[in-house]
C-alpha cells in the first residue's frame, strides 16, 4: 500500500495510511481499532465483546442488542478493505461464554459470512475462556513468524501482541482536549486497543499499565474518525 | 356557606380577617369546584390552600386522608407544616398534619400508608412511590382534595409531566376529588388551568386572581465607573452594592450562575471593611453549608445573601428589604419572582436594583425594567410530556396492580401534557417497558411485564416493583466529583505518581463534565478561591490553591437560562429606537450611535451581519438575540455550511445576544461575489440533515439522552450498596446512544432525547422561530474593522469554549507536533 502525500494543515478528507514498527514487522493500524499485518494478511482484532449488551438483560436492564451487529459489520468492512485471508481475535471476543448462546439468528449469519471469507483464530480471553463451535479454530495463545499473539499482556516478553487493556490516550492541544481508544506499543509488547462497539477504554497512564511498557520507546497511535493519528508521548496527559 | 363560627372566631382573636381570595377559595371548593389561584409572593396563599379543608373537616368530621399537599421543595412542606399546625392547634382542632419526603424515617412513611394524617404534606417524587403501592387505592379513595403549590415552576420541568400523571390516576381512585392550585402570576393562566382541569372533566373549574401588591421600586445601578464591554463579573460595581448592602437591613443578590455567585462573593468581601455578615449560597456548596445560611437568614443574622436560582422559590425570609439582580435578568417573569422575594407583605412595595454586567446587559436591564413595571409574563408554558416520564410511569402503574393498557391509556390522556397521546405511542412505551421496544424482539424471556389470561400485563416478578422504587423520579443529579484541596507537590510538571498531596480540605463537589475538560495546571474559581488543577486521585479531584490572579478556565460560563424572547424583541427595540437612548448611561449611547456611524444598527425584525477581516481572520458576525444555546446551535450548523461553501471556518463563539464566526477565507468577498448567499445560509433547512448530521456527533445529545434512559429505567441510578462511579455511567451511556442512535434512530428513548434537546440544551425550538422570523430580512454589512457591537463577543473568544473545527484538530496537531519532532531528528542526524 502506498503512502499519499501528506497534506499539511488542512484536515485530510479521506483516510491517511500510518504505519507502526514493531518488532522488526510492520503493522498498519485501522480507524475501527483492527491491526493489519501485511506480511501475513492477517487482520488482529482485540475485545470484540460480543454479546455485551444484551447480557444486561438477565439483570434486568434492557440495553439495545445492536451492539454485536456493529462490530460484525466493522469486521467484514475491514476484511473488504484490507483483504486479509485471517483474523486473529485475541480474546474477550464474547462478552460472557453465554453470548455465543444468546446470539440472535441475523449476527449468527453475519458469523458464518465471514467465516466463508476469512481463517478464524479465535484466542481465548478471561470473558470468554471456553472454546466454541462456531467456526475457525479456538487456541488460548499462538506464536506467528516470531510474533506471539494472546489476550493479556506481559511484560518481558518481545514481539507480544495482546489486548485485554482497552487502551486509550488524551492528548492536550491548543486548548483543546480529546481522548480515544489507541494501539500503544514499546518494541516490545503492542496493545491494541478495543475493538468491540460496546467497549470502554482505560488511560495508558493509569495504574493499569503502570510498569508493563518502556516509556522511552513508546509509540502511541490515537484512533481519529476517519485515520489513525500517530501521537508524541509529550503530549499525553492523564484522565 | 360560610365560614365555620370556629375559624371566623379564630381570625377575629387574631384581630385578621380572611382576604377576599381566600375567601373565594372557599367559595369554589363549596360549590363543587376546582380552583386555580393566581396570587403574588406573599398574598397569604398557603392559608387560602388550606381554608377549605380545615371549614371542611370541622363541618364534617372524618378518619382517613382528606387532603394531599404537594410542593416541589421539601423544604416548602416543612415549612406549611409549621404554619398549619399552630393555627389547628390554636381553634383547638384534632386535625392531623404530616409531612412525607426522602427525609422521613422509613418506619413513619410504612405507617403512613395505612394510618393516614388528614394532611400529607408531599413532593411529586413521593407520590408517585405512594401510588405505586398495592393499596394506594385504599390510601386515596377517601381524598378529597388536592392542593398544588407552585404550580407555575413545576409544569415547566419533568416533575410537572409525572405529577399530572399521578393527578390522573388520584382522579381514578377519588373520583369526587376537587384540585386547588396555587401559582404565581404567569403569561399563560388559561393553560394552567387546563391543567389541573384536564384529570377531572365533569368539575368545574374556576380561575382566581388575587389582586397585586404595591408597584415594586425599581431601578438600574448607576456607577460612575465604567461599564466593561464584556464579562459577567460586575465587578466594576462592587463598591457601589457594598454601599447598597450597608444601607439595607438585608439584601439578597441573585446572580446567574454559580461562577458569578463566587466571583461576586469574593469581590464583596475584598470589600468589606466593616466585616458585614455575607453569605454565599449556591447548589455546589453542601447541604449543611446551605442549611447554616438559610438558618442564620431565618434567624436575622445575616446582611447579605449572594445566590442562584436556588432561592428563587422557597420559605419566607421575612425581612429582606433589597433584591439585587447582578447580570442579565433573561426574563420579566423570572424579575418579577425574584423581586417578590423582598418585603413578603402585599401592602409594601418591593425594592429592586439591576446590575448590568456588560453594555449589551445594560440594554437588556433596560428592557427588563420597562416590562417588569408593566408587569408583563414571559414565563414558560406548561410543556408536553415526554416518552421517558411516561415509561417510567406505566411501570409504577404495573407495580400497584396489574394494568388493563387500554384503560391505563384512557387514564393517561386525562394529563394534561398526555393529553394527545396516540394509541400507537402508547403501545411502544408498553413494548419499551416490557422488553427494551427494539425492533428485534429480542428480551421476550427477560420481559419484565406478562400478560394475564385476561390481557392485563402485571410485573413479571415482585424484584421489578424495587428496582421501580428504587429509580422513581425524574430529578437527575449530574455526577458530580467531589473537590479536595491538597498542596500542591513541588513545582516540576510531567506525569504525576501516586498521591498529589495529603489530607486537605473537601471544598465541594462539581459537574464531572467541567472536571473531565480540566488538564492539570488549569485554575478556576472554587469555594470563593483560585485553585489549580492537580489531577483525579480515585474519585477526587485534587486542586491546589493557586497564586495566579486571574482564573484560565471560566467556570459555568453564561447562564442556564436563555434570555426570553419578550426581553430580546425589547432589546431589539430599544437599539432600533434611537429616541429612546436618553435612558441609557453616556457611554452605552455613545458605543451604540458609534455603531450607526460605522456600521449599521440592527433592526427590530431583521437580522444583521457583518463580515470584516481580522489579522489574517476572516470575521462574520450576527445579532439575533436568541439567548446562549440557541446561537450555539446555530453556530454549530452555520460552521458546517460555511465548510461546504468553502469558506473554511475555523470556529465560533456565542453570547446570548449574537455570535461569530472566523475562518480563513474573505466572506466579504465570498458575499459580494454571490458565491455565498446569505439567505441560502440562513435558510430554515439548516433543520433539516444539517442538524441531523451534526446531532450524530453531539455530545450534548449523548448528555441528554443519559437522562432520558435513566428517567425510563433503561439505565440505573445509582444505588447504595450496588455503587457505581458517575464515570461508568457515563461512559456506557455514551455507548448506549451510540449503538441505539445508529440502529433505531425512532426509538422512542430517542424521541424522547431528541425532544428534551430541542427545548433544552440545543434550544432548537427557538432557532426555528428566529429562522422564520429573520427570512428574507438579512442585511449584510461589509466592513473594514470590527464594528463597536461586535467587540462583546470576539473578547469572548479565549474566555468561552470555542467550538467548531471538531477535536479531531486537537489529535492533528499533537500528529503534526510528533512529525516535526521526527523531522528535527532526521536533519540532526539522530
Amino acid at each position: 500500500m502506498s503512502e499519499p502525500a501528506r497534506n499539511r494543515g488542512v484536515l485530510p478528507a479521506e483516510e491517511e495510511t500510518v504505519l507502526m514498527r514493531f518488532a522488526g514487522q510492520v503493522f498498519q493500524p485501522l480507524p475501527s481499532g483492527g491491526l493489519f499485518w501485511p506480511a501475513q494478511n492477517a487482520l488482529l482484532v482485540a475485545d470484540l465483546h460480543l454479546e455485551k449488551l444484551s447480557s444486561f438483560a438477565r439483570l434486568g436492564q434492557m440495553l439495545p442488542p445492536y451492539d454485536t451487529a456493529m462490530t460484525l459489520r466493522r469486521l467484514a468492512a475491514d476484511i473488504a478493505r484490507t483483504g486479509a485471508q485471517t483474523l486473529i481475535a485475541l480474546g474477550d471476543s464474547f462478552h460472557r461464554d453465554e453470548g455465543v448462546a444468546t446470539l440472535l439468528e441475523a449476527d449468527r449469519a453475519r458469523i458464518e459470512a465471514l467465516n466463508q471469507q476469512v481463517d478464524w483464530i479465535w484466542l481465548s480471553g478471561n470473558h470468554d475462556p471456553a472454546p466454541h463451535a462456531l467456526g475457525g479454530q479456538c487456541y488460548g495463545e499462538i506464536i506467528i513468524d516470531g510474533m506471539t499473539l494472546t489476550h493479556e499482556p506481559r511484560r518481558g516478553a518481545t514481539g507480544l501482541l495482546a489486548g485485554h487493556l482497552h487502551p486509550a490516550a488524551r492528548v492536550v492541544a491548543n486548548g483543546r482536549t480529546v481522548r480515544r481508544p489507541c494501539f500503544v506499543h514499546d518494541n516490545r509488547l503492542m496493545i491494541l486497543p478495543a475493538y468491540g462497539a460496546s467497549t470502554g477504554s482505560i488511560n495508558i497512564l493509569g495504574p493499569a499499565f503502570r510498569g508493563l511498557l518502556n516509556w522511552p520507546s513508546l509509540e502511541v497511535a490515537m484512533i481519529g474518525k476517519d485515520r489513525v493519528y500517530p501521537v508524541s508521548p509529550k503530549r499525553l496527559a492523564a484522565g | 356557606m360560610p365560614l365555620s363560627p370556629i375559624i371566623t372566631d379564630w381570625f377575629a382573636a387574631k384581630g385578621w380577617a380572611p382576604r377576599a381570595h381566600q375567601l373565594s377559595v372557599l367559595a369554589a371548593h363549596q360549590a363543587g369546584a376546582s380552583a386555580l389561584l393566581i396570587a403574588p409572593t406573599g398574598a397569604g396563599k398557603t392559608l387560602a390552600g388550606f381554608l377549605p379543608t380545615l371549614d371542611d373537616l370541622i363541618e364534617n368530621p372524618m378518619s382517613g386522608l382528606h387532603t394531599l399537599y404537594i410542593s416541589p421543595l421539601k423544604a416548602l412542606a416543612v415549612d406549611v407544616a409549621r404554619n398549619l399546625t399552630n393555627p389547628i392547634a390554636e381553634m383547638g382542632l384534632g386535625i392531623k398534619v404530616e409531612t412525607r419526603t426522602g427525609d422521613t424515617p422509613a418506619s413513619r412513611r410504612q405507617r403512613q400508608r395505612f394510618d393516614p394524617p388528614h394532611i400529607l404534606l408531599t413532593t411529586p417524587e413521593q407520590l408517585a412511590l405512594l401510588l405505586s403501592h398495592a393499596d394506594a387505592a385504599r390510601l386515596f379513595g377517601s381524598l378529597r382534595r388536592v392542593v398544588l403549590d407552585e404550580l407555575h415552576a413545576l409544569v415547566t420541568s419533568k416533575r410537572g409531566e409525572l405529577l399530572s400523571l399521578g393527578m390522573a390516576r388520584l382522579a381514578q381512585l377519588a373520583p369526587g376529588l376537587r384540585i386547588t392550585a396555587l401559582s404565581a402570576t404567569v403569561a399563560r393562566p388559561d393553560l394552567l388551568r387546563d391543567w389541573i382541569a384536564t384529570p377531572l372533566p365533569e368539575a368545574e373549574t374556576q380561575l382566581l386572581t388575587a389582586s397585586g401588591g404595591a408597584a415594586p421600586d425599581l431601578s438600574i445601578l448607576k456607577s460612575e465607573d465604567r461599564v466593561p464591554w464584556s464579562g459577567h463579573s460586575a465587578a466594576y460595581a462592587v463598591p457601589a452594592l457594598y454601599e447598597a448592602i450597608k444601607q439595607h437591613r438585608t439584601t439578597l443578590l441573585f446572580v446567574n450562575t454559580r461562577s458569578q455567585a463566587e466571583m461576586l462573593f469574593q469581590n464583596l468581601w475584598a470589600h468589606n471593611e466593616d466585616n458585614l455578615a455575607i453569605a454565599l449560597h449556591h447548589g455546589s456548596l453542601s447541604v449543611e453549608q446551605r442549611r447554616k445560611v438559610e438558618s442564620a437568614m431565618v434567624a436575622g443574622r445575616l446582611q447579605a445573601v449572594v445566590c442562584t436560582s436556588t432561592l428563587d422559590l422557597g420559605i419566607d425570609w421575612g425581612d429582606v428589604d433589597l433584591v439585587v439582580q447582578v447580570g442579565a435578568p433573561k426574563g420579566s417573569s423570572r424579575m418579577l419572582q425574584r423581586i417578590g422575594r423582598a418585603n413578603h407583605r402585599l401592602d409594601e412595595p418591593s425594592k429592586a436594583l439591576f446590575v448590568p454586567a456588560n453594555r449589551f446587559e445594560v440594554l437588556e436591564c433596560e428592557a427588563a425594567l420597562i416590562a417588569v413595571e408593566e408587569g408583563k409574563q414571559d414565563s414558560e408554558d406548561p410543556v408536553s410530556g415526554g416518552l421517558d416520564v411516561l415509561a417510567q410511569h406505566v411501570l409504577g402503574m404495573a407495580c400497584a396492580a396489574p394494568v388493563d393498557p387500554k384503560a391505563l391509556h384512557a387514564e393517561i390522556m386525562r394529563a394534561w401534557p398526555y393529553r394527545e397521546l396516540s394509541w400507537e405511542q402508547f403501545a411502544r412505551v408498553i413494548d419499551f417497558v416490557s422488553t427494551g421496544g427494539y425492533a428485534l424482539r429480542a428480551y421476550e424471556r427477560y420481559a419484565k411485564l406478562r400478560p394475564m389470561p385476561d390481557g392485563r400485563l402485571r410485573i413479571a416478578h415482585p424484584g421489578i416493583a424495587q428496582q421501580y422504587r428504587l429509580n422513581v423520579g425524574t430529578i437527575i443529579e449530574e455526577p458530580m466529583v467531589k473537590v479536595r484541596l491538597v498542596r500542591a507537590r513541588g513545582q516540576k510538571s510531567g506525569a504525576t505518581t501516586g498521591p498529589i498531596g495529603r489530607g486537605g480540605r473537601m471544598l465541594g463537589e462539581l459537574e464531572e463534565y467541567f472536571i473531565d475538560q480540566l488538564v492539570k495546571g488549569d485554575t478556576f474559581i472554587f469555594g470563593a478561591e483560585i485553585v489549580a488543577y492537580e489531577g483525579m486521585h480515585e474519585t477526587e479531584a485534587y486542586v491546589s490553591r493557586s497564586f495566579s490572579k486571574d482564573p484560565k478556565i471560566p467556570s459555568y460560563a453564561g447562564g442556564k437560562f436563555p434570555l426570553s424572547t419578550y426581553l430580546a424583541d425589547g432589546v431589539r427595540k430599544l437599539i432600533s429606537t434611537p429616541e429612546d437612548w436618553k435612558l441609557l448611561p453616556d457611554q452605552v449611547r455613545d458605543w451604540l450611535s458609534l455603531q450607526r456611524d460605522v456600521s449599521v444598527l440592527p433592526g427590530r425584525d431583521d437580522l444583521l451581519v457583518e463580515t470584516f477581516q481580522r489579522g489574517d481572520q476572516h470575521y462574520l458576525v450576527c445579532y439575533p438575540f436568541e439567548g446562549r444555546l440557541a446561537h450555539q446551535t446555530l453556530g454549530m450548523l452555520l460552521t458546517r455550511r460555511l465548510e461546504r461553501a468553502r469558506a473554511k471556518p475555523l470556529g465560533f463563539v456565542a453570547s446570548d445576544y449574537s455570535l461569530a464566526i472566523w475562518g480563513v477565507s474573505d466572506m466579504s468577498a465570498l458575499i459580494r461575489t454571490g458565491r455565498l448567499s446569505l439567505n441560502d445560509l440562513f435558510d430554515e433547512d439548516m433543520l433539516g440533515d444539517d442538524l441531523e448530521a451534526w446531532l450524530d456527533e453531539s455530545q450534548l445529545m449523548r448528555r441528554t439522552f443519559r437522562n432520558c434512559a435513566i428517567i425510563a429505567g433503561l439505565i440505573e441510578r445509582r444505588h447504595p450498596g450496588k455503587e457505581k462511579t458517575g464515570r461508568q455511567v457515563t461512559v456506557s451511556s455514551d455507548i448506549i446512544y451510540d449503538v441505539l442512535y445508529q440502529h433505531e434512530p425512532d426509538h422512542i428513548l430517542i424521541q424522547a432525547t431528541r425532544r428534551d434537546a430541542a427545548r433544552g440544551l440545543l434550544d432548537i425550538e427557538r432557532l426555528g422561530q428566529c429562522l422564520a422570523r429573520i427570512k428574507r430580512h438579512i442585511v449584510h454589512k461589509p466592513l473594514d474593522r470590527i464594528s463597536p457591537l461586535a467587540v462583546p463577543v470576539l473578547l469572548d473568544i479565549g474566555k468561552v469554549p470555542i467550538f467548531g473545527e471538531g477535536r479531531e484538530s486537537a489529535m492533528a496537531d499533537a500528529a503534526d507536533d510528533l512529525i516535526r519532532e521526527a523531522m528535527v531528528r532526521e536533519t540532526t542526524g539522530q
